[in-house]
């Protein structure tokens, strides 16, 4: 495990999120960032080795079990933040008539 | 082993996010990110983590693929509400209606799914509230005849993109006449 | 052209400068890694929780503040997906998309077979989880997409999101006073309530808790698809 590999799958994501010409694309590379986030996060507390942290006759050494903790909820209320944003974009495609950025920029400045 | 399964791993799920970013059909990424989903998933079992790896499986199998498909397939539908009740949106073996043609170039333009609906609770609501079906219900476009000047009436919302092209082409046809609902008139 | 040229010209570069940011990081990590609070909950951390499982144990007890705070903001983001998809003439869409779509007959039999073997292994994921690896967010989402195997076999099943929401916001309210319990006995809030040193007393809060918390994110996921697959027909 290279945290520097998994750190390039959130530069893509960033990439994605800001060239991407569609607003769902948009969203897709969000999801994106976001796993690379929490894979780097416990790639980070494995750093050092050690095994599963749960309890077990001779256990010596665990992983840090404080980012994974944090990481379950993290997965959980990014999937309804997804969601929420996919929502969003059902509205805008029935306000707008599209859901291109260049659109829904140029018509929302009009107004 | 379990080094170099790692790596293999890690250089996949590069791929596939460049594969995401490049692609271009949003139908075909909800495919890779599902597969994304589940190297992310192994991914975490490398890194002795199960406990977020079962979270990461039972959301990304099921649900987000769902949510996705249903929200691109929302975007290429095109909900019409047909009141006039004759033969104007319709095509019999030997003539075509009007608005028959109209709406098919139209959806052949912005490759559209037409969908047209009699639905009888909204067709017999009050006419003069059409703009409140239209902002509250996810109609797009309403056909009405005018009984007094015999003219078929599209009525839609203004800020759509949609509804100017649908003006532009309806203007080579004398008995069709478009009419688009100002924003915020209605009441917020 | 040549503008998007500089444009994505820039933005690799700024990509570029973050990497070496992070490289230049990941070469100082040695001196800045620090291994204290995972030795703590080694050495701590079944005497204080009564959790097999670490995990577990630092989010019903060590961090249940930040737990509920996660739960919240799941609250908040189902509110507003069902406040944005909510459409004030009645509740009906057009329903024409559903002649259109059928179940294969193979796949409603499999979806039967297949459904309350799904609503047990989310259960036993709920309950079992201080534990094995589990606990209520996974076994929550586990249950909810059994939930969404009905709805596969019968398209046309629908479901009030108000009344799932309303239940929802009651169990978020039980959770926060279950948490808040400990002020009596202990005197600090957010931990657990039971003083006994027995760990099969203190058993009893973690299964409690987990399965509080498993029952509020199916039922916000449930909310959630039921929302989509409404705007879907």
């Amino acid at each position: 495990m290279n945290p520097l590999l998994t750190f390039l799958v959130v530069l893509i994501g960033l990439y994605g999120l800001s060239t991407s010409k569609n607003i769902i694309k948009s969203v897709f590379c969000v999801t994106i960032t976001e796993a690379g986030v929490i894979l780097l996060f416990l790639n980070l507390g494995n750093l050092e080795g050690g095994s599963i942290p749960i309890f077990a006759e001779g256990l010596v050494n665990i992983v840090d079990p404080l980012p994974q903790a944090l990481m379950i909820t993290t997965i959980v209320i990014g999937s309804t933040v997804t969601a929420l944003a996919l929502m969003l974009c059902i509205k805008i495609f029935h306000h707008y008539g599209s859901v291109e950025w260049d659109v829904v920029l140029r018509d929302g400045g009009e107004e | 082993m379990i080094e170099i399964t790692a790596y293999a791993l890690q250089i996949l799920l590069i791929i596939i996010a460049i594969a995401i970013v490049v692609h271009k059909n949003n139908g075909t990424i909800i495919i890779l990110i599902t597969s994304f989903s589940l190297v992310t998933a192994s991914l975490y079992v490398i890194n002795n983590a199960p406990d977020v790896a079962i979270a990461e499986v039972a959301i990304g199998s099921a649900i987000i693929p769902l949510i996705y498909v249903i929200s691109i397939s929302r975007q290429r539908e095109f909900i019409v509400l047909d009141r006039a009740m004759d033969d104007f949106i319709r095509k019999t073996f030997d003539k075509e209606g009007d608005g028959y043609r109209l709406l098919r170039d139209f959806s052949e333009y912005y490759k559209l799914e037409l969908n047209i609906s009699n639905d009888p609770e909204l067709c017999n609501y009050d006419p003069d509230k059409d703009q409140v079906i239209c902002e509250k219900t996810n109609v797009d476009l309403i056909i009405q005849k005018d009984e007094k000047t015999g003219e078929y009436l599209l009525k839609g919302k203004d800020s759509s993109v949609l509804m100017h092209k649908l003006e532009e082409l309806a203007s080579n046809y004398p008995n069709i006449k478009v009419v688009r609902f100002k924003d915020g008139e209605f009441g917020d | 052209m040549v503008s998007s040229v500089i444009k994505h010209g820039f933005l690799i570069l700024l990509l570029l400068f973050l990497f070496g940011v992070f490289y230049f990081t990941m070469e100082e990590l040695d001196i800045m890694y620090d291994t204290f609070a995972k030795r703590y909950y080694l050495l701590n951390g079944l005497e204080d929780t009564a959790s097999m499982n670490l995990v577990t144990g630092i989010y019903l007890d060590y961090r249940l503040f930040d737990s509920i705070f996660e739960a919240g903001i799941l609250l908040i983001a189902v509110s507003g997906i069902i406040w944005i998809s909510k459409h004030d003439i009645e509740e009906h869409n057009v329903h024409f998309m559903l002649d259109k779509f059928k179940t294969p007959d193979l796949f409603v039999m499999f979806a039967r077979v297949v459904y309350p073997l799904m609503l047990v292994f989310g259960f036993y994921i709920i309950v079992n989880g201080h534990l094995s690896p589990g606990g209520g967010f996974q076994g929550g989402a586990i249950v909810a997409t059994a939930i969404l195997i009905l709805y596969y076999i019968d398209p046309n099943k629908d479901t009030s999101t108000s009344f799932i929401l309303s239940i929802e916001k009651i169990v978020f309210i039980i959770i926060v006073v279950f948490a808040m319990l400990s002020i009596f006995t202990k005197g600090t809030m957010f931990t657990n309530p039971f003083t006994s040193s027995d760990a099969g007393v203190q058993t009893i809060y973690l299964v409690l808790m987990n399965v509080l918390i498993g029952v509020k994110v199916a039922l916000g996921l449930w909310a959630i698809f039921t929302a989509f697959l409404r705007e879907g027909r």
